[in-house]
């Protein structure tokens, strides 16, 4: 604790003041010397990051693909859209600007600045883009006050059109932009954040081919943003066009009959495995997607149980009911199980395994053979066959004629379907098959699931007499007006006797022309061959089954598989009724009015 | 009396601290023209209130001044403990002080009382013990906790020039140096960890590797490296700096007023200034002061306006952490300009006092 006062001698301010004036020159010199590195002989290197900083790449948009049907009409095309962004470190005050853009958009702030809050981690000088599709005044209204409205830009993109409007849009899908998720996957392919993407349909199956190539333009700014010079530019490359095998015509004409109806209409051309028409109903308008959708719009669209989202061709699951007969009548033939002779009783009612299963038919049909069977769909006659197969033999066929497996269409999430076995109900229920599920499954009921365009391929199969077309809706794709790839018609042979089809074949013309269940599709002149399939939502079992039916959501959903002609076959089809009722009544009078059209055209 | 002050006035360094406001209402005028011109009328608004209230002070007895120095701390201080507690109640506004056209930064004063008390306490002292170590620290670190709380980091790391100049100065127990050293360790370790804010160590070490901090904290070091260097020898010219007129530096009237200087006037600009500045630094470190208190606070008071000069300049280039600090005299900044002009009156009265008794 010992302190000393002592005065300053000037002795010692002399000796500071030299301490200080070395400390000083010192520091000086150093920061002389920092300086001359940086401006002088850094000087080229800063110049060029300086430029760097006014200079800006401006990407130009490339127009997607077209999407044309058979006869090159356009479905889906482009047409230009005015959109406007905003440049935050161009504006001079963001608050303002944001209130600007809210009064000439109709944007509510909120959105706009959550669209901000999107690029925050981009630089301040990125163009933001607010919104598509402004009208021709307002963007020449903007453009014209570029002085006011400083950060503000107009560029011109092109966007996706449909002619069709609604038309077709199961077989079109929509675009719109990418997810987050989706950008962290597809990020190494060039795509940015704000790009489009096929989201179902066409336009995501050949999102590769539609997508074109970006350009580029690289420009000198001023610190309004306002171009000074362009230095380069690379043009974009326009996606290719997409060709279907769509008819339009035919589709038109299936959209309207169909309007009232929930379910799916497929038309395929049996010469290539072509589809000429495609309709799931409840649709949806692709151009909705390409604006920026109200939430409640799509939660509208997506919580309606009706779902217009879904491709129902594709995507619905359901039971095949009767049509699955087809494959019963194949497997029992080719297992020389029965003959076409074979005959069977019925009375409406049959005792299985201690059970009851009714026919349709209450007072049953008396004695049929198997043609009478087919065309009348007789259910006591396919529970006996179903008593005497065993399920994994009715697998195999099944599989063999296409259900329960994926067709292959190009059409994005097809679903896989199933059909049971022994060995996956062990694996996946933990039971052992019971033969009474076996009675169920003869009849298309049970545990089975398909797709409408499995019933299609099966259908298409047994036209052609053992050999499945490749469904497709591409027909080729052009760029610049040539053809740059085909589809290659492609046909497998399955196992089953020929002769086994032409028994088949001969009931299902009965089921037509023969007073059958399908009488109400016959044309003079054309030999239309089909099966109907009433698939019972409620159990005949069910004692309350009357009452119950008249209900809407009760009433059975309703299936005609046909094809026409019966020699040298041409087209092939499905008819499916969501809760349409009985098959006969409702499914099978739309497949006629779509014979009449097709083939009074030729 | 008033000729004698005014006859040995020190007309030179004056002319030189003009040089620097004047040098710095030009460059503020090239660098508001895209901000906000007001910047512009301001400082020179304030260019005229300073000189009038630097003859003022400059006129009153230096013994006046010292014996009022401690009541004039503890005032500043008050007002800053104020302005932390209304700040709390009035959210956002802890620096200033609104009135009308101006707003005053209180902190920015704290560092005149604050040279004048600590010269006062340290005169006719070698070495420090214990006791008086303690009182030192206080004297600095509750205005620096004040500051530091509004935050501002910056202002308030400026007064620990204060503590090493009185190091240099000053023999000092070697126990009370180590003590010293580890507690500024452990207490940088608990501040780092504990107690700074993300964006304030981004600001800190964004210095060392500005690309990785591009665009946030190190945007601004980059930009105004890019800004200097790209100014060359001799400048872009008056008003045609790209990048600052571009509004790449969003605080290129305060902090980064180098860098206008930089760019538009190149090496040469950047030297002139530094002339200037050495002019001032030289003839007030070469005094022959007539007390000691008077010695203590003229280097005190030119350390740190050496020191704010030094952090500001290497920030500009890069070598230092942002700090938020203006560059004394020419940034943009009433307060600072006056806060300057007032201690500076002190230092040239100190200055004439040596030939009024002599």
């Amino acid at each position: 604790m010992y302190t000393e006062k002592q005065k300053l001698t000037s002795a010692d301010v002399k000796r500071i003041a030299i301490v200080a004036n070395i400390i000083i020159v010192i520091l000086f010199s150093v920061l002389l010397f920092a300086f001359w590195n940086i401006q002088v002989l850094k000087n080229q290197h800063y110049t060029k990051l300086a430029a760097g900083n006014i200079r800006k790449e401006i990407i130009i948009k490339a127009p997607r693909g077209m999407i044309l049907d058979r006869n090159h009409e356009r479905l889906s095309e482009n047409k230009i859209s005015f959109n406007l962004f905003l440049i935050p470190d161009y504006t001079e005050n963001l608050n303002r600007a944001i209130d600007a853009a809210a009064r000439l958009t109709g944007m509510s702030k909120k959105e706009i600045n959550d669209t901000l809050e999107k690029y925050k981690d981009f630089s301040r000088s990125y163009a933001i883009p607010l919104k598509k599709d402004l009208t021709l005044a307002k963007a020449i209204y903007i453009e014209s006050r570029a002085d006011e409205l400083p950060g503000f830009e107009i560029n011109i993109e092109p966007v996706r059109d449909y002619p069709y409007e609604g038309m077709a849009s199961h077989i079109l899908g929509y675009i719109s932009e990418l997810t987050p998720m989706e950008l962290a996957k597809k990020v190494n392919d060039g795509y940015r954040l704000g790009d489009v993407i096929g989201k179902s349909g066409v336009e995501r199956s050949y999102e590769e081919k539609l997508r074109g190539v970006d350009g580029a333009r690289n420009v000198e700014k001023d610190n309004l943003g306002k171009i000074r010079v362009v230095l380069g530019e690379a043009q974009p490359t326009i996606g290719n066009t997409v060709v279907l095998t769509i008819d339009m015509e035919l589709q038109k004409f299936i959209e309207e009959i169909f309007r009232e109806y929930n379910g799916v209409v497929g038309v395929v051309d049996l010469k290539t495995g072509g589809i000429l028409a495609l309709v799931s109903t409840p649709n949806f308008n692709p151009e909705f997607f390409s604006g920026v959708m109200e939430k409640s719009q799509w939660e509208a669209l997506v919580n309606d149980p009706a779902s217009p989202l879904q491709n129902k061709f594709v995507q619905g699951l359901y039971l095949p009911g009767s049509v699955f007969k087809i494959v019963m009548t194949l497997a029992a033939l080719q297992e020389n199980v029965i003959q076409p002779s074979t005959t069977s009783l019925c009375s409406g009612v049959i005792d299985i395994y201690d059970r009851q299963f009714h026919c349709w038919n209450r007072g049953g049909h008396g004695t049929m053979d198997l043609y009478e069977a087919l065309a009348n769909s007789c259910n006591i006659y396919f529970y006996r066959l179903g008593k005497r197969m065993d399920i994994d033999d009715i697998a195999r066929y099944a599989k063999l004629m296409g259900l329960g497996k994926p067709t292959g269409v190009d059409l994005p999430n097809e679903k896989t379907g199933m059909f049971p076995t022994r060995a996956w109900k062990l694996k996946t229920l933990k039971q052992k098959w019971f033969a009474g599920e076996t009675v169920s499954v003869a009849i298309g009921g049970g545990m089975m699931q398909t797709t409408p365009a499995q019933v299609l391929s099966m259908i298409c199969t047994v036209a052609l007499r053992g050999l499945t077309p490749q469904l497709h809706l591409m027909k080729q794709i052009e760029k610049d007006g040539e053809v740059i790839e085909e589809f290659k018609p492609q046909f497998r042979e399955i196992p089953i006797a020929k002769e086994n089809f032409e028994i088949l074949i001969e009931g299902l013309y009965r089921v037509v022309n023969d007073n059958g269940t399908g009488r109400a599709a016959q044309i003079d002149g054309l030999d239309i061959c089909g099966k109907t399939g009433t698939q019972l939502i409620l159990s005949l079992e069910n004692p309350k089954y009357e009452q119950l039916v008249k209900q809407k959501r009760f009433m059975p959903h309703a299936w005609f598989a046909s094809f026409a002609p019966r020699y040298n076959p041409e087209v092939a089809m499905v008819v499916f009724v969501e809760n349409g009722g009985e098959a006969g009544a409702v499914a099978v009078p739309i497949a006629k009015k779509i014979y009449q059209k097709i083939f009074n055209r030729q | 009396m008033l000729k004698d002050t005014f006859s040995f006035f020190d007309k030179f360094t004056f002319a030189v601290l003009l040089a620097l406001t004047v040098s710095g209402i030009v460059l503020i005028y090239s660098a508001s023209r895209t901000l906000d011109p007001a910047y512009f009328s301001r400082q020179l608004l304030w260019f005229f209130i300073v000189v009038i209230v630097f003859f003022f002070v400059y006129r009153i007895k230096t013994e006046l001044i010292f014996d009022y120095s401690f009541p004039i701390y503890v005032g500043i201080v008050a007002l800053l403990a104020l302005q932390l507690i209304t700040g709390v109640i009035i959210a956002g506004t802890k620096s200033w002080i609104k009135m009308g056209f101006f707003s005053i930064q209180v902190s920015e004063f704290i560092k005149i009382p604050m040279a004048l008390y600590l010269a006062k306490t340290v005169t006719k002292i070698t070495l420090i013990d214990w006791r008086l170590f303690f009182k030192l620290l206080a004297i600095v670190g509750i205005p620096f906790v004040l500051i530091a709380l509004q935050p501002d980091l910056g202002t308030a790391f400026m007064l620990c020039s204060f503590l090493l100049m009185i190091a240099i100065f000053k023999k000092i127990r070697t126990v009370i140096i180590v003590f010293t050293l580890l507690t500024t360790a452990a207490g940088a370790f608990i501040g780092w960890n504990y107690v700074l804010k993300p964006y304030q160590k981004d600001r800190l070490i964004s210095f060392i590797n500005p690309g990785k901090y591009r665009k946030s904290s190190g945007y601004q070091i980059i930009q105004s490296k890019i800004a200097v260097g790209s100014g060359g020898l001799v400048g872009k010219g008056f008003l045609n700096g790209t990048q600052s007129q571009y509004k790449f530096l969003p605080t290129r009237h305060t902090d980064f007023i180098v860098a206008v200087l930089g760019e538009e006037f190149g090496f040469l600009g950047v030297s002139f200034l530094f002339v200037l500045f050495f002019i001032l630094f030289y003839r007030q470190f070469n005094i022959k002061p007539q007390s000691d208190e008077e010695f203590y606070y003229a280097y005190f008071f030119n350390g740190f306006i050496l020191f704010q000069f030094l952090v500001n300049i290497l920030m500009s280039v890069g070598f230092f952490p942002i700090m938020g600090i203006p560059l004394p005299f020419v940034s943009y900044g009433g307060s600072s300009l006056l806060a300057f002009f007032i201690g500076e009156a002190l230092i040239f009265r100190v200055k004439t006092n040596t030939f009024l008794n002599d």
